[in-house]
C-alpha cells in the first residue's frame, strides 16, 4: 500500500508546488551556522562548569539543543532537501549521521521504506518497537529509545560484517549491500578512532559534548519523533489519517527544523524544510488543525497512555487521535524515524 | 515493435526546467525542458515506480517526488540512493515548436 498525496486525496497546483519545491544553499547555511553558533553559546558553560551542580543544567541544555537538532538536519539532508549543492548536502548527512548514531545509506533506505509506506504494518520500516496501542510501559520504552540504541548498535556490527537481515535487504537493493557494509565499516572506524585517541589524549570533551549529550537529549529528541505518528491510523493509505502536525513556539521550529509541519512534509517530502510553514498556509483547509504546542500535545499522549494502561477511556479531546480499532500493533524488526 | 516517432507536445507545453509525463506507444514518458536543450526518459521512478511528474528538475538532474531518488535527464543515469537503477532513454527531436519523441 502506498501513501502519498494522491492517496490522500490532497491537491495542489504543480507551479505553485514546484516553486516551493526550490532548493537554495542559504536557508540551510543559516540554519546550519546558527545551530553550530547555539552548540558554541550552550556547550561553553557545559565545559567550565565541570565538577560543579551548574554541570547538570548546563549539560541538560546543550543536550537538547544538540541532539533534537542533529536528528532534524540528518533527516532533512536523508531527503537531500537540505541544501542545493549535493556535496554539501551529503557531508552534513554524513556528520549529522554519525551524531544520530545512524549508518547513513540505511538511514536513507529505511527512511524512503517509511515514506512509501507510512504507518503500514509490516511495511513501514521506521514504527515503534512498542507495540501499539501504546501504553505507558511503551511510551517510557520509546522515549528512553532503548530499542533504538540496541537496534542500531546490532546494525553496526552486523551491517560491518557485511550480513544483513531480510527486513533491511527487503528495503535496499542488493547491489547497494556492499556500499552499505563499507559505509558501515567507516562508521565503526570513526566512533572507535575517536574514542581511541579520546583515551590516549585524555580528552573528554567527545563525552561532554557528544556521548552524554546523545544519551541525555535522545528522550527529547524521541519524544519530537514519537509525536509524528503516535496515537494516528495505521494501515490506511491517508496521510492526513496517519500523521499528526502540530503547532509549536519559534525555538522548538528551529530545532526541528519545521517538522512539526509532518503531514505538509509526508504529503510532499521534496519541498524542503524552510518552504514547509508556506506549503502548509497553501494546503489551507484541505489540513485538519495542527494539534496544540509539543508540549501540551505530548502530555495528551502520555496521559492517553497512563490511561489506557490503567483500563480507563483513552480518548482524547485536545488531540487529534485515531479510534482504537486503527491502532492494531506490529511486531516486527523496526527503527524508529 | 520497432520504435516510432511520436509528435509528443509542443515546446511552449514544458516549462522552464520543468517536465510533463505523458503515454506514448503504452510508455509513460518524461520531457524535461532544461537550459542544455528538451531531453527524454522513461516516466516512472526505477525504485518505487512512482510517477515522475511531480518531481524537481534543477541543474539536468530530475528528482523523484517520492524519495528525491535522482537521475541525469541526458542519459537517464541513476545518480543518488534510494534509485539504482538507470532510466530508460528516448530519442528527442525538436521541430517547428513541436517535441517529436522515439519511442
Amino acid at each position: 500500500m502506498i501513501t502519498n498525496a494522491t492517496t490522500s486525496n490532497i491537491h495542489m497546483d504543480k507551479k505553485q508546488l514546484k516553486a516551493l519545491m526550490r532548493r537554495s544553499d542559504r536557508p540551510g547555511l543559516k540554519y546550519l551556522i546558527s545551530w553550530v553558533a547555539l552548540l558554541v553559546v550552550t556547550g561553553i558553560p557545559v565545559m567550565l562548569s565541570v565538577g560543579t551542580w551548574w554541570f547538570i543544567p548546563a549539560i541538560l541544555l546543550y543536550s537538547g539543543c544538540f541532539a533534537v537538532s542533529a536528528y532534524a538536519l540528518s533527516h532533512e539532508c536523508a531527503h537531500g532537501t537540505a541544501f542545493r549543492t549535493r556535496w554539501l548536502n551529503e557531508a552534513v548527512f554524513w556528520v549529522t549521521s554519525l551524531l544520530y548514531y545512524e549508518e547513513p545509506l540505511h538511514r536513507r533506505y529505511s527512511h524512503a521504506s517509511h515514506h512509501t509506506h507510512t504507518w503500514i504494518e509490516g511495511e513501514d520500516n521506521q514504527m515503534p518497537y512498542a507495540p501499539i496501542p501504546l501504553t505507558f510501559a511503551g511510551w517510557v520504552e520509546e522515549i528512553l529509545g532503548l530499542g533504538l540504541y540496541w537496534h542500531q548498535t546490532k546494525m553496526f556490527v552486523l551491517h560491518s560484517l557485511g550480513i544483513f537481515s531480510d527486513n533491511v535487504k527487503r528495503v535496499t537493493p542488493e547491489s547497494e549491500l556492499p556500499r552499505m557494509q563499507r559505509n558501515t565499516q567507516i562508521c565503526v572506524a570513526i566512533y572507535v578512532g575517536l574514542a581511541a585517541v579520546s583515551i590516549w589524549a585524555g580528552w573528554m570533551w567527545p563525552v561532554y559534548l557528544i556521548v552524554l549529550p546523545r544519551v541525555l537529549g535522545g528522550p527529547i529528541m524521541n519524544a519530537f519523533i514519537l509525536m509524528q505518528h503516535v496515537e494516528m491510523a495505521e494501515n490506511q493509505p491517508n496521510i492526513v489519517q496517519s500523521t499528526r502536525s502540530f503547532r509549536t513556539n519559534w525555538f522548538f521550529q528551529f530545532l526541528y527544523f519545521n517538522m512539526n509541519h509532518h503531514i505538509e512534509h509526508h504529503l510532499y517530502p521534496t519541498v524542503p524544510f524552510h518552504a514547509l510553514p508556506k506549503l502548509s498556509a497553501k494546503l489551507g483547509d484541505q489540513l485538519p488543525d495542527p494539534d496544540p504546542g509539543f508540549l501540551s500535545t505530548h502530555w495528551e499522549v502520555l496521559k492517553i497512555t497512563i490511561r489506557r494502561s490503567l483500563g480507563r477511556n483513552d480518548r482524547s479531546r485536545k488531540i487529534r487521535q485515531a479510534f482504537s480499532d486503527d491502532l492494531t500493533g506490529a511486531d516486527h524488526d523496526r527503527s524508529m524515524a | 515493435m520497432t520504435a516510432q516517432w511520436h509528435d509528443a507536445c509542443a515546446t511552449d507545453d514544458v516549462d522552464d526546467e520543468d517536465l510533463i509525463t505523458l503515454k506514448l506507444a503504452d510508455q509513460v514518458v518524461a520531457i524535461y525542458n532544461t537550459p542544455e536543450g528538451f531531453f527524454a526518459t522513461a516516466g516512472m521512478c526505477t525504485h518505487e515506480d512512482e510517477s515522475l511528474d511531480g518531481g524537481l528538475v534543477m541543474d539536468g538532474v530530475i528528482e523523484c517526488p517520492l524519495h528525491q531518488g535522482r537521475f541525469c535527464v541526458r542519459t537517464g543515469k541513476a545518480l543518488s540512493a534510494p534509485a539504482v537503477e538507470n532510466l530508460v532513454t528516448y530519442e528527442l527531436q525538436v521541430r517547428d515548436g513541436r517535441v517529436w519523441v522515439r519511442v
